[in-house]
């Protein structure tokens, strides 16, 4: 990144309290958990559990009733409220963009709110779009030209216009559809890992607590926190029978949600160009891992399977038998297993973001990841046993 | 009201057609008006003022009564009474009220003008901030705006296309109200269709009728194209 990068801040939250006036019971009881500098912390539970309200007493847009949060070790009480949210970044699962203003103004939101000049605006805003993967001619659209999926890019880009310490995203992907949605976490865990922010982060869904979470508070009923721990400590330890339930059956299926498909030996395929001749293709093929080829292109980019029949010939096809979907190597496991059994297909490529083969994808290899998984667990409980 | 249904001056029954047009009271005789046309330049400059400052001060009173009810829902209740029981009053009836307190004379007319203005603009007023989705202001909330900040940058602007079309219509309904502005002696085009106590002249009555018609349609065509410079990002396809 171009622009200065200011050092992220951890979140203290102590002793927080919010009773509602008028309600009787307490939104939010006795919080207390620490989000250290740069990582993700996900609130998850079940609707009524206070996430929400916890989230919006770090901006204050709620006000807490007792207890404090510190951003920095400075309390979020001292000063001016509307000052302190021009320095956290807030991205809601509604958006809100400005329908009146064009997107490279509503980026440039917070910037105009603090007095920048126009000319560092506007180059601040161009910037964003870049980092968020919008096209510059995108800055003179208005909202209602976007698609869903880039109007939440754009909202995440207003958030992060004068580069904040802490992010707090409510539901931010709640009301994308589930491809785009999984995309846009993918996105944001790239941002993330070059960004380095202290991000609040609420959902009602434990797969995507799970996925972006370097650490998941738990919260049930009545505001109280059931647990805080990495999500592999919350699928393997739940701390009572809530989180249990809360985090559900398919737990060890869960755990394919923690793995990137770019951090497990991929398998390899034997590749073959255009006008190759198919003979050492058809050994190759053979003696691979994958008993299938695929054709690709002059950058090494997968352009579908070759059958039998392509390679029955004396030189190898431009057109491939069968086409390939690919799989981005961000995804997670859990996706790749998802689209394996969508597709009916052993097998899928994997791409890097530039669209280059990086290996392949087979059932086989979730399987063996599951079933490793599955005896660290059991190792892990043992080791637990006496403790109870 | 003497004066207004003063007896004619025979001359205004002439033209140089000598044509029997006017004694019979045809329903449109081009030739009089070919010789009559000056005497509208005045009536339609005033009406022109009439409308233009009932318009202009209904719309500074309604806009700070809606911004005071957006900022304190309770007034809404009662903002809307008032003006509602203004919008009520026959216009005629409020020249009358007026009379011993104005006078005779634009003022009271404008006053009554303006009166009536009030519920329409500041209905369109507090239902344009209303319809400020709430997701917008949360957001501009969230990221650091101030209430008024708000106010002026983000809900105004939204609300601008309903605030236009109240305008709209509130300079519509005044360009036909202000034609009864002769009644309380103000001027306008309601002179040149009032002329005399029992006689109708037709052609006075259409032509004076003809300029308020083009005004209003002229004044709505103002507005809608400002309504349109104001809010580009209504042009632009969802």
């Amino acid at each position: 990144m171009a622009h200065e990068s200011a050092s992220a801040s951890p979140v203290r939250f102590d002793s927080v309290t919010k009773r509602y006036p008028g309600a009787e019971t307490v939104a939010v009881e006795e919080l207390s958990f620490e989000v250290p500098a740069g990582e993700i912390c996900v609130l998850v539970g079940p609707s009524g559990c206070g996430k929400t309200t916890a989230l919006r007493m770090v901006n204050r847009t709620v006000e807490m009733t007792s207890g404090d949060i510190t951003i920095g070790g400075r309390s979020v009480k001292d000063g001016d409220p509307a000052r302190l949210r021009r320095e956290i970044g807030y991205v809601i699962q509604q958006i809100g963009l400005f329908p009146h203003r064009t997107i490279a103004e509503n980026i440039g939101t917070v910037p105009s709110l603090l007095g920048w000049d126009k000319e560092r605006i506007r180059k601040r805003s161009a910037e964003l779009l870049e980092l968020i993967g919008l096209d510059p001619e995108y800055g003179d659209r208005y909202p209602a030209q976007l698609s869903g999926g880039q109007q939440q890019r754009v909202g995440v880009a207003r958030a992060l216009a004068v580069d904040p310490t802490v992010m707090l995203m409510d539901e931010p992907f709640g009301a994308i559809d589930p491809i785009n949605r999984s995309r846009l976490q993918n996105e944001f865990l790239r941002l993330q890992a070059e960004l380095k922010k202290t991000v609040l982060f609420v959902t009602h869904d434990v797969d995507e607590a799970i996925k972006m979470g370097d650490r998941v508070a738990v919260l049930k009923k009545g505001g109280k926190l059931a647990q805080f721990a990495t999500p592999t400590e919350l699928l393997m330890e739940p701390a009572d029978e809530f989180v249990e339930d809360f985090v559900g059956a398919d737990r060890a299926l869960k755990r394919l949600a923690l793995m990137r498909i770019r951090d497990v030996r991929l398998w390899k395929a034997p590749v073959a160009r255009a006008g190759d001749p198919c003979e050492p293709v058809r050994e190759a093929v053979a003696a691979a891992e994958v008993p299938h080829a695929l054709l690709v292109d002059g950058e090494n980019r997968p352009l579908g399977w070759l059958s039998d029949r392509d390679l029955s010939r004396e030189r190898v096809p431009v057109i491939p038998d069968s086409s390939a979907e690919l799989l981005d190597a961000d995804s997670v496991l859990r996706d790749g297993l998802a689209y394996l059994l969508q597709s009916g297909s052993l097998y899928a490529p994997v791409i890097d973001p530039r669209g280059r083969l990086l290996g392949v994808l087979s059932v086989e290899i979730i399987s063996d990841f599951l079933a490793s998984d599955e005896a660290s667990e059991s190792e892990l409980t043992a080791a637990e046993r006496p403790h109870d | 009201m003497t004066d207004v249904l003063a007896a004619v001056d025979e001359s205004f029954f002439t033209d140089r057609s000598g044509g029997s047009c006017i004694q019979d009271n045809k329903l449109f005789c081009p030739g009089w008006v070919a010789d009559n046309y000056d005497r509208y330049v005045e009536p339609t400059l005033q009406h022109l003022v009439l409308v233009g400052s009932a318009v202009a001060a209904g719309f500074l009173i309604a806009f700070a009564l809606a911004i005071l009810a957006h900022r304190h829902r309770f007034l809404s209740t009662p903002f809307l009474a008032g003006t509602g029981v203004l919008y009520t009053i026959p216009s005629i009836s409020f020249f009358f009220l007026l009379l011993p307190v104005t006078g005779r004379g634009a003022l009271t007319a404008i006053i009554a003008l303006t009166a009536f203005n009030l519920q329409i603009i500041f209905r369109n007023i507090t239902t344009g901030l209303r319809n400020v989705p709430s997701e917008v202001t949360e957001a501009a909330t969230g990221i650091g705006m101030t209430r008024s900040q708000i106010l002026w940058r983000v809900e105004l602007p939204l609300a601008m296309p309903e605030i236009i079309a109240g305008l709209r219509i509130a300079t519509v309904s005044t360009v036909a109200l202000a034609t009864l502005a002769v009644f309380a002696n103000g001027g306008g085009l309601g002179t040149e269709i009032v002329t005399g106590s029992n006689i109708t002249f037709k052609t006075g009555i259409i032509v004076a009728g003809s300029i308020a018609v083009a005004m209003a349609i002229l004044f709505d065509g103002v507005l809608l194209l400002i309504g349109k410079l104001l809010a580009p990002w209504k042009r632009v396809a969802a």
